[in-house]
């Protein structure tokens, strides 16, 4: 029941209701309830309703955390700092590059 | 690639990084298992998605044996009352339209077996009553005021599903003729009340918890630091991709190990604020008021659901049409294990009625209604045996 979709924010209707392209043309139309939505925000829609938008931003900051991760392990397994660093940055670099694709 | 197709390339197909983060938490899970001398570390999930994706990507193949992968109260359709069912039910055969959301419409009352009960909505709708399916709140507002006729809409959902009424309340777009019957229920009450269970029954401890990615995009990751700081239990909110829940246990394990264990983590930054979504709180704050609630199979939970406000007991079913609330009586059918599965105290395949008398075509408890619970889940993707096994022979 808490299951969300990306959606592409096409148009505002009113104050409270927004058309969304849920992938391949398919439009809904869905209550707001996010401040500041704009057409071409991607946002995460469920049931009927945008729970919060989606950036590029944020993905990042989840990549950073993942690759936090990488080195946090690297670290207690015994690496140097400078070792499970590269292997966090190499990770972060990887991921990169299909974000920019 | 637009953005969706970058988050699935990256969280989804990334088997390169799913095999690396795996093997982290092989080399990570004995280390913890001695430090914190439970041969079991056991993490529980509070979302029917968690659950969905850790059954169907095979997740619980890819643990060590020290970790244990388990689903909680993460399914409000799992967890509605039959009363609740039985009530609208019987709207639905005076003849009031009811609007239901799809995972609803099969949902069994607690003696929907028997031969003169109308024992789900779909039952109700075969007899000729007029149940409408709907993806939305909103449909079913726009569809009320084309009909005009008396009508119901069955409010069932989590925290996630609760702006859409509040924003549509407030913003008073809502017809006079389309009441709401309330069932929405709050994670966090629940999942500390199975966590709490665990303990006094003498189980395995929960040793992490996973927490919920969505419900957490309203309520913000801030909601579960009582688990941290009061009973210090590692949480971590992750998002729904096989990346994101491996990435979760990974960082409970590493929590573990540090003894650091004092907020919740967010994974799931892409989506969640540690904060929430502030206007849809200050929206639902407006609207609804808490109140203590019914789980299926369970008993009151004190402060564990919302109905509306008295500024809108006008749109509220229950006033409206006089519904009293009876006290609860225990509401799963005979034989049924759901509240047991909804507590993480058993597994869907410890009940003796699983893929036999209950399958998703014909689901007698609750738990295999909804395409997000436990049972349905493990009916559909196969249980961790049977992956395990088909991995050894791989293997």
């Amino acid at each position: 029941m808490c299951w969300a979709v990306p959606a592409k924010v096409v148009a505002i209707d009113t104050d409270v209701i927004a058309e969304v392209d849920l992938g391949g043309g398919t439009i809904k139309r869905v209550a707001i309830g996010v401040d500041n939505v704009k057409p071409g925000d991607y946002v995460m829609v469920h049931a009927g309703v945008i729970i919060e938008k989606l950036s590029k931003e944020g993905v990042i900051e989840n990549l950073k955390f993942i690759a936090e991760e990488i080195q946090r392990t690297e670290e207690i397994m015994g690496k140097s700092e400078e070792e499970a660093k590269k292997a966090a940055d190499e990770f972060f670099k990887e991921a990169m590059k299909i974000l920019e694709s | 690639m637009d953005l969706p197709k970058q988050i699935d390339a990256l969280f989804r197909e990334n088997s390169e990084l799913a095999k690396s983060i795996t093997e982290q938490i092989h080399k990570l899970a004995p280390i913890v298992s001695k430090e914190i001398g439970r041969e079991k570390i056991k993490i529980m999930n509070f979302c029917g998605s968690h659950e969905w994706v850790t059954t169907h990507y095979g997740l619980r193949a890819l643990m060590p044996e020290t970790v244990e992968l388990i689903p909680g109260p993460g399914c409000p359709v799992c967890v509605t009352p039959s009363s609740d069912i039985e009530n609208v039910i019987k709207l639905a055969m005076e003849g009031y339209t009811v609007y239901t959301f799809g995972d609803v419409f099969k949902l069994p009352t607690v003696k929907h077996y028997k031969k003169d009960e109308v024992g789900s909505l779909a039952a109700a709708r075969a007899l000729g009553a007029d149940v409408r399916i709907v993806y939305s709140f909103v449909d079913a507002i726009e569809d009320a005021k084309k009909s005009g006729k008396p009508s119901v809409f069955f409010g069932i959902g989590f925290e996630t599903t609760t702006p859409s009424y509040a924003v549509l309340f407030e913003k008073e777009k809502v017809p006079k003729n389309l009441l709401f019957y309330s069932s929405l229920k709050l994670t966090a009450p629940a999942a500390e009340f199975a966590v709490r269970l665990h303990k006094s029954k003498g189980l395995v401890p929960v040793s992490g918890v996973i927490g919920p990615g969505h419900v957490s995009s309203i309520i913000g990751a801030i909601s579960w630091d009582f688990f941290p700081r009061e009973y210090k239990i590692p949480a971590v909110v992750t998002g729904f991709e096989p990346i994101d829940v491996l990435a979760g246990v990974l960082k409970i394990l590493q929590d573990l190990h540090s003894g650091d264990i004092t907020y919740t983590n967010l994974e799931y930054k892409r989506v969640v604020k540690y904060q929430g979504n502030v206007y849809a709180q200050v929206e639902i704050n407006k609207v609804f008021k808490l109140v203590d609630a019914i789980w299926r199979g369970i008993g009151s939970i004190p402060k564990s659901g919302l109905d509306l406000r008295e500024e809108y007991s006008m749109y509220n079913a229950r006033e409206q049409l006089g519904i009293k609330e009876k006290p609860w009586d225990y509401d799963l059918p005979p034989g049924c294990r759901c509240n047991e599965v909804t507590l993480g105290i058993a597994y869907p395949t410890d009940c003796p009625m699983f893929m036999k008398a209950c399958t998703p075509a014909r689901p007698w408890g609750p738990c295999m209604v909804s395409m997000e619970g436990a049972c349905a889940v493990w009916a559909r993707f196969g249980s961790t045996e049977r992956i395990t096994k088909i991995v050894s022979e791989v293997k």
